[in-house]
């Protein structure tokens, strides 16, 4: 399956919630206790200080992206890597095209990543003939499913251990009560005759250092390692926002990526890949490609206010703590990222038209900036956006007209006052809904009764 | 005009006016709390995320470990780098049979608990078995990760893994298991060197 845009997210929002309340409170759990983890690992730290820290790493970094791409092309050709550079998803499979080609690729691992998702790496090598599994449990689950991710780090939350033992019943022949452990060991045995026989390893990148050329990712399973290990060809799609200056910047981000993400002081396997396997080396890959993927970021990075989205180290965070994402998971965003990061990178990397309504789908709460640990002002670029649609007239018309009437009161003391004195007398229970903005909001709501006296008079008069 | 060069003007195009962002240099990895030496460290971080943890005072004792431990394994992968005095005394067998993996770390990481794995060592030894046998001398404790990552700098193979616990997933239901693709047992042997830490 594929994603089918935002622009059906309500009509999603709504259906998941009416028609699905399992996905619901296996969200809700799931990421109450991703948040919990964070809050325990924040503890232990000086994490205000991580956190500045790491915000002005990415955007010096980001300031000086093209000396920083420079220098990690020619640090990974000379560690012996292919280099590539795709502007769109259409390079970038290309590439990958090119690869299972001269290499006569007929089956690929691949490591969790969602720029892949992003890119559609799947679809393309299915319709090349090629066989992809998925090697991240969760990502191998929701393959199964014929689903996309819900969530950036746990793309299967949305299942609860009732669905996946159904699954595995149907397609694995597990008992219908098989236990977690039972249910992973046989997803082990199938997933590691894939890895033993693969010719193609595909993963992503958490980071990628310039003065080393050094590929950084992080995970708990070892599938990334094994993807990026055995077989003999390795091709990482990496977003040009994940550089570092330095491979000791990695430091800060690891761990702090992995404590917001999961709670963990770092993932249980890291991996840092410089190139194909050396001379005095047993295994690994003999050839390595890093495509460096704009698709849409140089487009975010030229907006003057929304370029500060790409320092984002896709933990997850803002999903976990969001309370609009946590009724309905990641589906119905309709896109690979969801929650507060995926609404304010889309309107950039897809174009904002495209984007409606994501840039609405927030209550504005603030929550999602308190836990980045990049500090990305997600709220003021929620409103950012929203300042642009309704610009552009992609916001309804009757809402837009309202506003303006709104501004334009709300500058002169005694046209607010009469229309205040108005409103009063508007009887809202019947006509409310007929109203621009007030019947928005009056779908779903009762409407408040009008007091006597308008808080002007009574102010006058003096309250107590 | 090629991809990379309509990239590279793109990114130009678009810094052209912002404002200079100096780099806010070392990490310090500023903690609330910190454990009392390195290797303390390390043993705490190892075992809280489900590894485990033996101290042997040299490598004699260390030897005298392996073959006692050894007895429940028919046979074993071992890392190239291993010396002669660490290597198990069972039949060798290719990593994607052997029940047992033997590695020597390049080093360890007490502020994430992370033992270093160098791909000279083998890297199918390291990943492929369900039990995984790693030593590392207390000398080669570093204490943060930045420590590490500058002195792996100077002489970087073509990948290094950094084992911080056992393989693990929480993707079934949220319960966590342990063993999904890598080793799901992680014993982590610390052998005493002169001079301790």
């Amino acid at each position: 399956m594929s994603f089918t845009g935002p622009k059906n997210y309500r009509e999603e929002a709504g259906k998941t919630i009416r028609e699905k309340p399992e996905v619901r409170a296996s969200i809700t759990a799931a990421t109450r206790t991703f948040d919990a983890h964070r809050v325990h690992a924040w503890g232990q730290i000086d994490a205000e200080r991580w956190r500045d820290w790491a915000r002005d790493v990415k955007t010096h970094t980001l300031r000086h992206l093209d000396k920083n791409l420079e220098q990690v092309e020619e640090r990974l050709t000379a560690n012996g890597t292919h280099v590539h550079w795709a502007e769109t998803a259409d390079d970038a499979l290309g590439v990958l095209s090119e690869v299972v080609r001269e290499h006569g690729i007929r089956s690929v691992v691949k490591a969790k990543s969602m720029l892949s998702e992003e890119l559609g790496v799947n679809r393309h090598l299915e319709g090349l003939g090629v066989h992809v599994r998925e090697t991240d449990l969760g990502e191998y689950i929701i393959q199964l499913l014929g689903q996309t991710p819900s969530h950036i780090v746990g793309p299967a939350i949305h299942l609860s251990l009732d669905d996946c033992r159904r699954l595995f019943h149907e397609r694995l022949g597990t008992p219908l009560d098989a236990e977690p452990d039972e249910l992973a060991g046989v997803a082990r045995d199938a997933l590691r005759a894939e890895f033993l026989a693969a010719d193609l390893g595909i993963s992503g990148g958490n980071f990628l250092a310039a003065d080393t050329g050094t590929v950084v990712l992080i995970e708990n399973e070892g599938n990334i390692r094994l993807s990026t290990s055995l077989p003999r060809v390795h091709v990482a799609f990496v977003g040009i926002e994940k550089l570092v200056p330095r491979l000791e910047d990695v430091s800060g981000l690891l761990q702090l990526t992995a404590r917001a993400a999961t709670g963990q002081p770092i993932g249980n396997f890291v991996s840092l890949i410089q190139g194909p396997r050396k001379n005095d080396e047993l295994d690994g890959p003999e050839e390595v490609h890093v495509v460096l993927v704009d698709n849409g970021r140089t487009k975010l990075l030229a907006d003057d206010a929304a370029w500060e989205a790409l320092r984002c180290v896709r933990c997850g965070a803002c999903l976990n703590i969001c309370p609009v994402y946590r009724q309905t998971g990641g589906h119905a965003y309709g896109w690979t990222y969801s929650g507060p990061i995926g609404a304010i990178i889309a309107p950039g990397m897809l174009g904002l038209e495209e984007a409606m309504p994501l840039p609405f789908a927030s209550s504005l709460c603030g929550a999602c900036t308190d836990v980045c640990p990049v500090r990305i002002p997600i709220p003021e670029l929620l409103v950012h956006w929203r300042e642009q649609a309704t610009e552009q007239g992609l916001t309804p018309p009757s809402e837009t007209l309202g506003l303006k009437t709104y501004t334009k009161l709300a500058q002169s003391p005694e046209l607010f006052g009469a229309a205040s004195s108005v409103l009063r007398h508007v009887p809202l229970a019947l006509g409310g809904r007929a109203l621009p903005v007030v019947g928005g909001w009056m779908q779903e709501r009762s409407a408040p009764k009008s007091s006597k006296k308008s808080f002007l008079q009574m102010w006058k008069e003096g309250i107590e | 005009m090629s991809a990379r060069d309509r990239i590279l003007e793109r990114v130009r195009e678009a810094l052209s006016d912002r404002e200079s962002a100096e780099h806010p240099g070392a990490f310090g990895g500023w903690r609330s709390t910190a454990a009392p030496t390195p290797v303390d460290g390390l043993v705490q971080l190892l075992e809280a995320a489900g590894g485990e943890v033996v101290l042997q005072p040299d490598v004699v004792a260390a030897a005298e470990w392996l073959a006692s431990f050894c007895a429940d394994f028919a046979s074993s992968a071992v890392g190239e780098t291993v010396p002669d005095s660490l290597r198990p005394p069972l039949p060798a067998s290719a990593p994607d049979t052997a029940p047992l993996g033997v590695s020597l770390a390049r080093g360890a990481v007490a502020e994430t608990g992370s033992l270093i794995m160098d791909a000279r060592d083998g890297r199918r030894a390291q990943l492929l078995v369900p039990t995984h046998v790693v030593f590392v001398h207390t000398r080669d404790v570093r204490a943060t990760l930045r420590d590490a990552l500058i002195e792996l700098a100077n002489d970087l193979p073509s990948a290094i893994g950094f084992h911080s616990g056992p393989s693990k997933s929480a993707d079934l239901g949220q319960i966590l298991v342990k063993g999904v693709h890598g080793p799901g047992r992680l014993v982590a042997v610390l052998i005493a060197s002169v001079n301790a830490l």
